[in-house]
């Protein structure tokens, strides 16, 4: 407590970029819970050997030991996952103490949602929107009028469908208009997706490169802007797609 | 959680759904959707002096959209333009009992009414122009 305290008020002096408060916090629990001493390790304490609660201050990009980009590689992600898995997994801590039974508990619950968010190119992109934008809704889309037309459109042929008689010549015929259109908007999905791949792409691009010039952060608030836009565009056409696949299936 | 009966008397019994024609006189669209759910939402206007004789809404979404739209489309019947304005999420809440998790269902109905109101608005500015 004593030794960790007087760098946090330090830090609040500062009135430079050393004061972020993300910072502070995870100064704060760098110190271990059961032998007060500063925690060196990832995960454990040296000193001690205890295990430390992950923080919640900790991103999952952070939790995973992964930089915060968009691409990134599946296998070696599946591979962290399951090593880490077993470092926390609650199996190897019911002969220890009810203090450490809960870290390992609550670390392998992290870990897991960690792992199932970045796992998924959308909900990776989500949440580094959320990450980066404090909010999702932060940032206002426009919403594609003209898609919105088309859904409703679409849904209402869908209700005609439902309520035909399948086997008739006009069962038949709606039966034709609902593939094309599932068809046309599978291929919509597809394109969707790989503008979004290649914003991924720049985003990293931009990560990589590191700098903090006002074009820079321009050209960031726009790859996010433009993100946002794309994957609620997408979220919309997913799910009519599925609607359509449901039914006609 | 289950939801609450009136939410589901509404998405039985959905009132004014559909749309007008398009074209028609005195109406205001409203197109709205939540990039979070995918949920859309049309909502439509239909006013005479001021007053809206008319609401129809189409949804496309979980039952608690349904059933704010539909609602909403209830209440707005007979008002006025200004008293259209002050329709609140929070008063669909609570009408409908919705959970915290769908409350976004609300507001989703509420920028509909918000944005056909608009769409009214600059429809009845528009008309001296062409009439002149």
């Amino acid at each position: 407590m004593v030794r960790t305290m007087p760098i946090l008020l330090m830090d609040n002096d500062q009135p430079s970029s050393h004061s972020d408060p993300r910072r502070q916090l995870q100064m704060a629990r760098s110190m271990c819970w059961h032998c007060q001493s500063e925690v060196t390790g990832e995960y454990f304490c040296e000193r001690c050997v205890k295990v430390q609660p992950v923080s919640k201050e900790t991103d999952y990009f952070t939790c995973l030991g992964f930089p915060r980009r968009l691409t990134l590689d599946v296998q070696k992600l599946e591979a962290r996952f399951y090593e880490l898995s077993r470092t926390f997994h609650p199996d190897f801590y019911q002969r220890k103490s009810t203090a450490e039974q809960t870290i390992s508990l609550s670390n392998a619950a992290v870990l897991n949602t960690a792992y199932r968010t970045l796992r998924d190119p959308i909900q990776r992109a989500e949440y580094l929107l959320a990450l980066e934008t404090g909010s999702v809704k932060n940032i206002r889309t426009s919403p594609p009028a003209d898609l919105f037309e088309e859904i409703l459109e679409l849904q209402d042929t869908l209700e005609e469908y439902r309520a035909s008689d399948h086997g008739s010549d006009q069962g038949h015929r709606l039966r034709t208009t609902l593939l094309t259109e599932q068809e046309a908007l599978e291929r919509r999905k597809e394109e969707l997706e790989s503008q979004l791949r290649r914003l991924f792409a720049d985003w990293d691009k931009l990560q990589d490169a590191g700098e903090t010039t006002s074009s820079a952060r321009a050209e960031r608030d726009k790859i996010l802007k433009q993100m946002r836009d794309l994957l609620s565009h997408r979220t919309y056409v997913n799910n009519i797609v599925s609607d359509l696949a449901a039914t006609i299936a | 959680m289950a939801y609450s009966d009136k939410v589901v008397d509404h998405f039985n019994n959905p009132r004014n759904m559909g749309s007008f024609k398009k074209g028609e006189e005195g109406v205001g669209t409203g197109m709205v959707g939540a990039p979070e759910c995918g949920d859309v939402m049309k909502l439509q206007i239909k006013v005479q002096n001021d007053t809206i004789v008319d609401a129809k809404f189409k949804t496309f979404g979980c039952g608690s959209a349904i059933a704010s739209s539909s609602l909403a489309t209830e209440w707005l019947k007979g008002k006025t333009i200004d008293e259209a304005q002050k329709i609140k999420n929070t008063d669909i809440v609570q009408e409908l009992n919705l959970p915290p998790v769908k409350i976004h269902c609300s507001v989703l109905a509420e920028d509909a009414i918000k944005a056909a109101l608009a769409d009214y608005q600059k429809k009845a500015d528009e008309q001296p122009a062409d009439t002149k």
